[in-house]
This record gives C-alpha cells, sequence and structure tokens, in this order.
C-alpha cells in the first residue's frame, strides 16, 4: 500500500485520519517514524513562547496606533486636493483666456459694427484683441505656468490655445466674439 | 458562515460585532477598543514572523492601521479576530520578504522575561533553544511559516488558515508537514 502523503500523516498526528489509512499506519514502519518527528518537533515549537514587552509597552503601542490613524487622514485629504488640482488648472485656464477675450470686445477701440463683418473683416481688431490675451497668458511660458500649478497637460484644450496659429486665432476670435455678442443681444 | 477564533468567547465576537459598527461610524473609541482587544495576538503573529520586537512592533501598527482604514469592508460572517490574523498575516508576507529584519539576539530577547525563578544556567539553555526555534521558524518559507504560526501557536483550524492564506485545506496540510520536517532539520543541523 501507498506510504502517507504529507497531509495524510498531518491527518494522523491530529487524530482525523480515516481508518482505511490508518490501518497502514499500524504496519508501516517508514510512516510512523515520520508522524513521530513531526510530532516531536511540533511539541518543542509549542513550548517556544513570545517574549513578552514591558507592560508600559503595551499603552504605548496604542498611542502609536492613534496617531498613525491620526496621521493616514490629512494624507488622504491632501491626496485628494492633489486628485482636484489636474481638474482645477486647466479650468482656470480657460476661465483666463475667457476673461480677456471679454476684455478686448469691451476695449473702446473697437466699433460696434466691425462686429458683424466676419472673420476676414477687421483682421487689425482681430490682432489687437489677440495681443491682449497674448499679453494675459501668452506671456506665460510652458515651464512657467507648470512651475506655478498652472498644469496644462498635452492635448487639453488650454494648450491648444496657447499654440494657435494666426488664422485659427483669428478664427477662434471670430467665434468668440460671435458668442458673446449673441449673449449680450 | 459565522466562526468564532478559537479561544474567544461567543460573548466577545458580539462585542466585536459592535465595536466593529461603532468604529465604521466613525468611534474612534470603539477603535481603540479593538486594538485593545486583540493587539497581543496580532503581536505574536508578527513576532513569529519578525522574530524581533522592532520589526513585530512596526509590523502591528501596520496591520491595525490598514485594519482601520478597511474596516467598512469588513464582512461580519466571520469573526474579527480572523480577519486581523489575514491582515496581520498579509502585512507580514509582504513586509518581511521585503526587507532583511533583523534576528533578536538572546540578550535582548530575555530582557522581558523574569529568570529569577529559575537557575540561571538552565534558563539560558532554554531561553538559547527557544531564540533557535524562533529564528528557524523565522527562516521557513513564507507560507510555511504562516501556516505553522497559526496552526500551532494560534490553533486556526485548517479551513481557517485556508481562507487566510487563499488556498486550499489539502495544501495547508502539506504546508504544515514541511514546515514541521524543515523546522525539524534546521534543530538538527545546528551544532
Amino acid at each position: 500500500m501507498n506510504h502517507l502523503t504529507s497531509d495524510e500523516l498531518i491527518d494522523a498526528m491530529e487524530g482525523t485520519l480515516d481508518a482505511t489509512r490508518r490501518s497502514h499506519l499500524d504496519t508501516c514502519g517508514e510512516c510512523r517514524l515520520a508522524m513521530a518527528d513531526v510530532s516531536v518537533v511540533l511539541r518543542e515549537a509549542r513550548q517556544v513562547e513570545v517574549p513578552e514587552p514591558s507592560p508600559l509597552y503595551w499603552p504605548h503601542f496604542s498611542e502609536r496606533v492613534r496617531a498613525a490613524i491620526d496621521a493616514d487622514a490629512p494624507a488622504s485629504a491632501a491626496w485628494g486636493r492633489w486628485l482636484r488640482w489636474p481638474v482645477l488648472a486647466p479650468l482656470g485656464a480657460l476661465a483666463l483666456l475667457v476673461l480677456a477675450f471679454n476684455l478686448s470686445v469691451l476695449e473702446p477701440t473697437v466699433a460696434p459694427e466691425t462686429l458683424n463683418e466676419g472673420a476676414g473683416g477687421d483682421v487689425a481688431f482681430v490682432a489687437d484683441g489677440w495681443g491682449l490675451v497674448a499679453d494675459m497668458v501668452g506671456a506665460i511660458d510652458w515651464a512657467t505656468a507648470r512651475e506655478t500649478g498652472l498644469i496644462v497637460e498635452p492635448g487639453a484644450a488650454d494648450r491648444a490655445a496657447l499654440e494657435l496659429s494666426p488664422e485659427e486665432q483669428r478664427e477662434l476670435t471670430r467665434l468668440l466674439r460671435v458668442e458673446l455678442q449673441r449673449s449680450q443681444s | 458562515m459565522t466562526s468564532t477564533a478559537p479561544g474567544v468567547p461567543a460573548s466577545d465576537a458580539r462585542d466585536d460585532a459592535a465595536l466593529v459598527t461603532a468604529s465604521v461610524a466613525g468611534s474612534r473609541d470603539a477603535f481603540d477598543a479593538i486594538v485593545e482587544r486583540h493587539r497581543r495576538t496580532v503581536y505574536q503573529v508578527c513576532y513569529r514572523f519578525a522574530n524581533n520586537h522592532e520589526d513585530a512592533s512596526d509590523l502591528s501598527q501596520e496591520a491595525f492601521l490598514r485594519a482601520w482604514r478597511g474596516l467598512h469592508g469588513f464582512k461580519s460572517q466571520s469573526a474579527l479576530s480572523t480577519w486581523l490574523y489575514r491582515i496581520a498575516v498579509n502585512v507580514c508576507l509582504n513586509r518581511v520578504s521585503a526587507k532583511t529584519l533583523a534576528v533578536e539576539t538572546i540578550e535582548s530577547a530575555d530582557r522581558f522575561e523574569d529568570t529569577r525563578i529559575e537557575g540561571a544556567q538552565a534558563a539560558l539553555l532554554r531561553e538559547e533553544r527557544g531564540a533557535a526555534v524562533r529564528k528557524a521558524i523565522a527562516g521557513l518559507p513564507k507560507k510555511q511559516r504562516a501556516t505553522l504560526i497559526l496552526r500551532a501557536y494560534h490553533e486556526l483550524s485548517h479551513q481557517q488558515i485556508a481562507d487566510i492564506l487563499g488556498s486550499s485545506v489539502g495544501a495547508v496540510k502539506a504546508n504544515f508537514f514541511h514546515a514541521l520536517a524543515n523546522l525539524k532539520r534546521i534543530l538538527d543541523s545546528r551544532p
């Protein structure tokens, strides 16, 4: 008959081995020796206790756990704040752009009749409007924007606005102007 | 299935459930009570893994911190103590393998022992053998170590250990056997 497997030897040691396999144990000296070996070492291991810390240690330990939990809470809150930055920074930059356009459209140098002339109607006005935007936003280089927290990730609308070609700038200006005019009417 | 860890009376288990409920609701006092009730057991599991006080203390603290973070996910179908065993064992399995833990010397380990009641020489021999056993256990492969600690010292059932380690009962028994066989081999090879 096959020798007992390792899990059967544990069952034998703990007295839960089924009767069929127990009959093998009764006749097999090798399996009995293996079971006796692990029983002896288990008995010795069980006698070894963990050194008991000083009684003063336990209140100190509880205090450490409390402090760790306290320290953990602000860290989670800070993580939450950082999590919001990537959302808030581009929105802030976009708001700055819109504000700049508002200011440029309300400039007194702009004649009301030019507002209806379409994209190519008043290049000077477009240039002036974009100049104001450039004064307010364009002067901030990429590294500075990143350092100051106005992180505009590649692909974001803000970055696209900063990198528009002159034609695209004119078109964006025209669209915003039309939109402003509609909202004012 | 509601199970109670060995040595934990049913009334204590009910108390644990109430403390968990209060802790989840935000009561730090309730969680303090959980820590106070289970800190010694968690520390002992960690000490068996790490074999020194400082690491055992750090591991225990980490286990309770994780318990606090995960308390809302605790399912009351199992005993709180079993859940804490699971966390402690996972912390130990992750951390003990990630760094080389200091092995406490006999001199530092016995600072907690009161040996006045025994002859100094007998106590020294006993402690030396105990330190050798603890060191041998700390040197076992991780799953064998976890199985031996939970079965031999905390008397968890094979099924509970299987649940904690995510393995089968058969694998737990096999690990237990190999842990004991390896322990015997290591101890026999000592000069």
